[in-house]
């Protein structure tokens, strides 16, 4: 720790004891009482996930003890945290894997050969961990681990190495340790690139009641963030197929950018959390969103990152590039460093998701932003940049010019932001087409609100960043820790329902569901295609679900894989394949000679038996469960079970269930049920029925798959779908059509049902998820009475629940096998008190098929 | 003679990256680079000027917090590269 004896002030000097980490008693319990305060507020809104709340927990009470402990036990204090964490929250065998792996790493590094040899060895280790993290070679350890192990090396490495080539005074060992096992990180893939100097000269090297009141306003500020981010992430996200008009247009923009306030949150939450043991480290960000030009964008964001490439590879390049003149150096050095930033991106990408990252937008989204930041650099060097050091007024001409400047940056920013996380080239350019859409006042809204938030922001321009908190007057730290205690109890207070009720059900509604972190539902709708259609576009971080997905094990229910399904070459596309049995990781998958996952049936039902066949999708067919576990197998199971003499009828369910099939689907599926002469047949819908619907008809169309249906045909000649459309503009122009082309897959799928003498009936089965993202559930239940089915709507089946113990995995929300059973009984319930079989026994008995 | 050193920073700074403001409001221990009024292109201009005036030579390594902070720090940085 460096001591500061002396701190002079202007042309005054003071004398100030330098800073030893002590604190009076009165301002430890004020930081306890504000710590307890947090608790309540990250349980409150539920921020981050269960395991992030118990290391706050541990973070918390730890820092109860550090506080108080002597100086030099402190940092083997955090160490020991540190570790303790990793265990927290990823069990006891796979933190051993972690620090082993680390422990070897850091070895590596001070092994006593020269650097050269050092890094040849570190190099080769990569190579093995690369192999490991590829599945090119199977290793002992679970993939659990890869994330945070990569999150922990993959950056810190190359600091810790550079500093320790350059720097004749290395570290302790246990600063060593903490520097790479640092306590928020076992929580966190993605963290901030801490730099190795930062943590070690910035350690308690103020007052340590300042930095710690510091880390509060930071974490603070980071759940703000995070609360914003959920608001928008849930309310303001749209899909490309949804961009229909200016409005639209600039809602998709602004939310798409703004979602980046999920990674400036968790930085806030992680640099917050690591000032309460000490380590004064910097911001991460600042004030991103009034960047006023590209270079100042570049320093604002993700500033730890931009001092990274400019520690590591910008200056060294500039330096060897010193006799071209600055000009050309900084030209050079700069290209340099955002074509290592696009790597570096994909290398990240790499430990975390253990996927190789390339697509077209990444590569050019550097690109334009690092010519774009070469461009301004130019102009700064020729012309300078105006600073401040101090709050003084400014002129309006001044204020305003920056105001249009901020305004003009935000906005290039939002479009070069909406390109660089579009799906595909062709999405993005289809998003354009709404600028022909409608004007209406609304497009003017958040274009206002921005401008405000501008103007404001330019006002108030800031001067010197990162000053030590202790230099504020005395005064204005006791009115900043006031502000903060007042923001968390106003947090609190209005996340409770008695309180946000008082604003009217619209504001409690709104609270309710920015109280639980959770896919929105573009990232539902995303996770279902990704194992319906295998189509998922998890392929950048422009979407929450590569969290999710990046704890997936490889070889998740690889059944498909092993060729469960065949293609047809009819308008169903697929279908399973007869007699296919596979052994997985959930039981043994059979399928019958009819292609059905059952047992064997004749064709023809037995005399005196009644039949109930059921369409749907992989919920139906069992998804993750082995025979005899689905819900339909246990539901005939229950029939049989409960036989009387009074209704002595045997009950044979028929499993037609197919893995990703949609609702058009169905009606091919339907008419190879109805072959098995059922008294009745069950569609199991699972909702985003409406969307699903017009999602397969442009890919059918798009696919060229002949549609042997005329009204099917009919719609798309009215909507003017065409096989070379993208996906967005197909779904645009179907959109008038959506509910019409239910309602027609309903009835026909009724008409012919009621035809061949049995009961249609529909069952409303959502997906095991937490929330209640089934927005068009009320539409299809709508559709499906009206086209004439008997609805049984288990829509709440799932509330009360522990979601974790009744679905297969977070990645994976079908129900196990604890959720089948629960499901079996909840239809049962619903099918004997619902009139479904005396209606289904009056055709059996009067012979009606 | 540490103080011209100092002194130099800091008028060199002031004239450079600051004009218009209060001398007074740069002290010694004012961040330069942690506090953003220091980024890279004024960091490479300040250590050209440090190498030109000084004829001292910077490496990479030194172009950090560590040594160009505060002018402090930059004056501290010149005279070891003297002696």
């Amino acid at each position: 720790m460096k001591a500061e004896a002396k701190v002079q002030i202007g042309l005054r000097s003071t004398v100030r004891r330098p800073p030893d980490g002590s604190i009076n008693l009165k301002r430890y319990l004020l930081i306890v009482g504000q710590l307890a305060l947090l608790t309540l507020l990250l349980r409150q809104f539920q921020i981050e996930s269960a395991a992030f709340l118990r290391l706050a927990l541990l973070a918390f009470a730890g820092f109860a003890i550090h506080a108080v402990l002597p100086l030099r036990y402190r940092l083997p204090f955090f160490l020991a945290l540190s570790l303790a964490s990793i265990v927290l929250v990823m069990n006891l065998g796979n933190a051993l894997w972690i620090i082993g792996i680390g422990l070897v790493l850091i070895g590596i590094c001070h092994l006593p050969v020269a650097f050269v040899w050092r890094t040849a060895f570190l190099g080769g280790a990569a190579v093995a961990l690369v192999a490991l993290r590829a599945k090119w070679v199977d290793g002992p350890m679970s993939d659990a681990i890869w994330p945070i192990l990569g999150s922990m090396f993959m950056f810190r490495l190359i600091v810790y190495l550079y500093d320790l080539r350059h720097d004749s005074s290395p570290a302790s060992p246990v600063r060593t340790l903490s520097y790479f096992f640092m306590l928020p990180n076992a929580c966190f893939p993605l963290f901030p690139v801490v730099d190795s100097k930062a943590f070690r000269r910035n350690y308690f090297d103020d007052d340590a009641f300042a930095i710690y009141q510091v880390g509060i306003e930071w974490m603070l500020r980071g759940v703000l963030h995070l609360l914003l981010y959920r608001y928008i992430y849930y309310h303001l996200t749209l899909a490309p197929s949804e961009v229909t008009g200016p409005e639209s247009l600039v809602q998709y923009l602004v939310a798409n950018f703004l979602l980046y306030l999920r990674v400036s949150g968790l930085f806030h939450l992680i640099v917050g959390m690591m000032h309460l043991f000490g380590f004064r480290l910097s911001e991460t960000h600042h004030k991103y969103l009034l960047a006023s030009s590209f270079s100042d964008f570049w320093r604002r964001i993700n500033i730890y990152w931009k001092d990274f490439m400019q520690k590591v590879f910008y200056y060294p390049a500039v330096f060897r590039l010193k006799s071209l003149g600055m000009a050309w150096s900084l030209v050079i050095a700069t290209l340099w460093v955002f074509l290592l930033t696009w790597a570096l991106h994909a290398y990240q990408w790499f430990w975390l998701r253990g996927t190789l990252l390339f697509v077209p937008q990444d590569v050019l989204f550097w690109a334009i932003l690092g010519v774009l930041v070469v461009i301004n650099g130019l102009i700064e060097l020729r012309f300078g940049r105006k600073r401040r050091l101090a709050g003084r007024t400014e002129s309006w001409r001044a204020v305003t010019i920056r105001a249009l400047k901020t305004y003009a940056t935000f906005w290039f920013i939002c479009i070069l932001w909406s390109f660089w996380t579009a799906e595909s080239l062709t999405d993005w350019t289809s998003l354009w087409t709404a600028l022909g859409g409608k004007y209406t006042a609304g497009a003017l809204v958040i274009p206002g609100i921005v401008l405000a938030v501008v103007v404001l922001g330019s006002i108030e321009h800031t001067a010197v960043r990162n000053t030590k908190a202790s230099n504020q007057s005395v005064e204005n730290r006791w009115m900043s820790a006031a502000g903060t205690v007042a923001a968390m109890v106003l947090l609190i207070a209005v996340s409770r329902e008695t309180v946000n009720l008082q604003f009217g059900p619209e504001f409690a509604t709104t609270v309710t569901s920015l109280r639980s972190g959770r896919l929105s539902r573009l990232d539902n709708a995303k996770l279902e295609r990704g194992y319906y259609e295998n189509l998922l576009s998890v392929d950048r971080f422009n979407s929450q679900l590569w969290e999710v997905y990046s704890k997936k094990p490889a070889n998740w229910l690889d059944v498909q894989g092993a060729g469960l399904k065949r293609f047809t070459g009819d308008f169903a596309q697929t279908e399973l394949i007869p007699n296919f049995v596979a052994n997985t990781n959930f039981g043994v998958v059979s399928i019958n000679r009819w292609g059905m996952r059952d047992q064997d049936y004749e064709q023809v039902p037995p005399p005196g038996s009644i039949r109930i066949a059921v369409l749907g999708a992989s919920s139906v067919m069992g998804w993750g469960v082995g025979d005899g576990e689905t819900f339909e197998a246990l539901l005939e199971g229950q029939f049989n079970d409960e036989r009387t003499a009074a209704s002595p009828a045997r009950f044979e369910i028929l499993n037609c269930g197919v893995p990703g099939y949609q609702p058009l689907q169905q009606l091919v599926a339907a008419d190879k049920a109805l072959r098995f002469r059922p008294n009745a047949l069950f569609y199991i819908a699972t909702g985003r029925e409406v969307t699903r619907a017009s999602d397969y008809l442009a890919e059918v169309v798009r696919k060229e798959v002949r549609i042997p249906y005329e009204p099917l045909a009919a719609i798309v000649a009215r909507a003017g779908l065409t096989k070379d459309m993208d996906e967005a503009t197909a779904l645009k122009h179907l959109g008038p059509y959506r509910g019409e082309l239910l309602a027609w897959t309903y009835g026909r799928i009724v008409e012919t049902v009621r035809a061949s003498g049995a009961v249609p009936v529909f069952v409303f089965l959502p997906q095991v998820r937490g929330g209640s993202w089934q927005e068009e559930t009320p539409e299809t239940l709508t559709i499906a009475r009206a086209a004439g089915f008997t609805v049984i709507d288990l829509s709440d089946i799932y509330e009360g629940q522990d979601i974790e113990t009744i679905r297969l995995a977070e990645w994976d929300d079908h129900p196990n096998a604890k959720g089948h059973r629960l499901v079996a009984d909840r239809l049962f319930a619903a099918i004997t008190t619902h009139a479904v079989i005396p209606l289904i026994a009056s055709r059996h008995e009067t012979g009606v098929r | 003679m540490p103080d011209s050193i100092e002194s130099a920073v800091k008028t060199f700074i002031l004239n450079e990256f600051l004009p218009g403001e209060d001398p007074a409001e740069l002290t010694m221990q004012t961040p330069l680079i942690t506090g953003a009024i220091l980024d890279s292109i004024a960091t490479m201009k300040l250590v050209l000027f440090l190498e030109e005036t000084w004829g001292i030579r910077l490496e990479a390594h030194e172009a950090s917090p560590d040594n160009l902070d505060t002018i402090a720090l930059i004056a501290g940085l010149v005279h070891s590269k003297q002696a």
